[in-house]
C-alpha cells in the first residue's frame, strides 16, 4: 500500500526528526565526479527514514533526498537541473520534490526557503534540514571534498 | 497544415528543444528529454585538440542513487546499463555515459546517442522494488534463477480445512524441496497481518510437511526496512525455518540443506 498524503504530511511535520553525529562526503560506488553521504534519521515516531545528499561540483547539481526505506525518495532539493511536471510546467533548476498520492515524487515546486546557491552546499544543508523539520546534532556537514580535474576526463 | 509543412515546421522548431550554457569548464546542453521523475537531461561537452567528448559527467547514476534504497547497484541493473550502452555506441566510465566525436562526426548525433543511453540507464529505476513495478518476489524470483534453483511460482495449495493457500515458491533441489512464503509490508502496522496469514497458511499446510516426500517451509522475511519485531519472527519460527532478505546466500543455503 503506498504512502498516503495524510502519512507523508505527518511524517514532515514530526518533530522529532533527528540526525546524529558529523556527516563526511565520500566517493560513491563508480568513483564518479560526484561525492556523496547517507546519514539514518532517527524519530519518536519510528518511519525508516534516511537522507541522501549528493554534490557533482563540476556538473553544478546539488540533491538531498528524503528516503523512506519501504516506498523509495518522498521529498527532495534539487539544484542545478531543470524539471518538467506533469503538468507540463518547467520548474526551474533549483526545485523540491514532494511526495501525493496522485504523482508520487513527480511533482515539484520552487522552495522559497532556499536561498542559497548550489555552489554552498553546507549552506543549503542547514536551510534543508530547517523546513524538513530535521534537527542534525552531535556534528555538522563537512565541505566536500576538492577533485582532481585531471584525473576526470 | 500540409504534410510538407509539417517537416518544415519540426526541422525548424527541433533544436529549439536543445539550450546551451557555460557550466565550470563544460559547455551544458539541456535536452528536453527527462528521467522518470521529470527531472531534465543536462549532458556536457568538453573540446580537447580535434575531439569533442559529450557525457554525463555521471548525473544520470547519481541521478538513480538518489532514488535508491540500496547501497549499492545490483548485478541485473550493471547488466542493464552495460546493455544500454553497447546500443548506443557508448562507454560507461567512473559512473558517466560517454561518446567522442570526431572530427566529420555530426555532433548531433552524438549528443543524440548520449541522451538515449541517459534515459535508457535513468530507466533501471523501474526495477526499484519500491517503484510498485518490480516486487520483492521478482526480486526473490531473479535471485532462484541466477542461482540454478528449480522452482514454480505462486503455487495453489490446499489445506486441511478445505482452503486454498498460494505460496509464492515451490522450490525443488535433489535432497528436499521447500515452499516459500515471501514477507514483505510497506507499512508497519500491516506486518502482524502478514505475518499471522503466513502462519496459518503453514499449520493448514501441515500435512505437506509429513512423509517420505516431506516438504521443507520456509518463511522468509524481507527486512531490508525495518519493519519486523522479534515476536514477528518467533510466531512463524515453531512452524517453519525463518530466513531473511538481507542475507540471501543463507536463504538459498536453507533451500539447499532443507533434509
Amino acid at each position: 500500500m503506498a504512502l498516503t498524503n495524510a502519512e507523508f504530511a505527518s511524517i514532515l511535520e514530526d518533530n522529532s526528526k533527528e540526525i546524529n553525529g558529523g556527516i563526511e562526503w565520500t566517493e560513491d560506488e563508480d568513483h564518479s565526479p560526484a561525492v556523496e553521504f547517507r546519514v539514518e534519521i532517527h524519530s519518536d515516531v519510528g518511519w525508516p527514514l534516511f537522507v541522501r545528499g549528493s554534490y557533482n561540483r563540476y556538473a553544478g547539481t546539488l540533491s538531498y533526498m528524503l528516503i523512506l526505506k519501504t516506498d523509495g525518495r518522498i521529498y527532495g532539493l534539487d539544484m542545478g537541473k531543470d524539471h518538467h511536471n506533469p503538468e507540463c510546467t518547467q520548474v526551474g533548476e533549483k526545485h523540491k520534490h514532494s511526495w501525493t498520492e496522485q504523482f508520487r515524487d513527480k511533482e515539484a515546486y520552487v522552495p522559497e526557503d532556499i536561498t542559497t546557491l548550489a555552489t554552498e552546499p553546507v549552506a543549503v544543508w542547514e536551510q534543508f534540514c530547517a523546513e524538513a523539520k530535521i534537527k542534525h546534532v552531535g556534528g555538522r556537514l563537512a565541505q566536500p571534498p576538492a577533485v582532481q580535474e585531471e584525473l576526470l576526463l | 497544415m500540409s504534410v510538407h509543412m509539417i517537416c518544415q515546421e519540426f526541422k525548424a522548431n527541433l533544436s529549439e528543444l536543445f539550450t546551451c550554457s557555460e557550466q565550470g569548464g563544460y559547455q551544458r546542453i539541456r535536452t528536453p528529454y527527462l528521467f522518470p521523475d521529470g527531472d531534465n537531461i543536462d549532458l556536457f561537452c568538453k573540446i580537447e585538440d580535434d575531439l569533442i567528448t559529450v557525457t554525463d559527467l555521471g548525473e544520470t547514476t547519481r541521478w538513480l542513487r538518489m532514488q535508491s534504497v540500496s547501497l549499492r547497484r545490483s548485478p541485473k541493473q550493471l547488466k542493464l546499463i552495460e546493455d544500454a550502452c553497447l546500443t548506443h555506441g557508448v562507454e560507461f566510465y567512473r559512473g558517466m555515459l560517454l561518446a567522442r566525436c570526431r572530427p566529420g562526426d555530426s555532433l548531433a548525433a552524438v549528443v543524440i546517442r548520449v541522451a538515449q543511453a541517459s534515459l535508457r540507464v535513468s530507466d533501471i529505476w523501474f526495477t526499484f522494488r519500491t517503484r510498485a513495478v518490480e516486487s520483492i518476489v521478482d526480486e526473490v524470483a531473479d535471485y532462484l534463477s541466477e542461482h540454478q534453483f528449480h522452482f514454480q511460482p505462486r503455487e495453489k495449495l490446499a489445506g486441511n480445512s478445505g482452503r486454498g493457500w498460494t505460496v509464492d515458491f515451490h522450490v525443488r533441489v535433489p535432497a528436499r524441496s521447500s515452499l516459500v512464503y515471501v514477507l514483505s509490508t510497506a507499512n508497519r502496522s500491516r506486518a502482524r497481518a502478514v505475518v499471522e496469514h503466513v502462519t496459518a497458511a503453514w499449520f493448514d499446510l501441515n500435512h505437506l510437511a509429513a512423509g517420505p516426500e516431506a516438504l521443507h517451509f520456509v518463511s522468509l522475511f524481507d527486512d531490508t526496512a525495518d519493519i519486523w519485531s522479534d515476536e514477528d519472527f518467533s510466531l512463524v519460527e515453531s512452524l517453519s525455518t525463518v530466513s531473511r532478505w538481507s542475507r540471501p546466500d543463507e536463504f538459498a543455503d536453507v533451500l539447499r540443506e532443507a533434509a
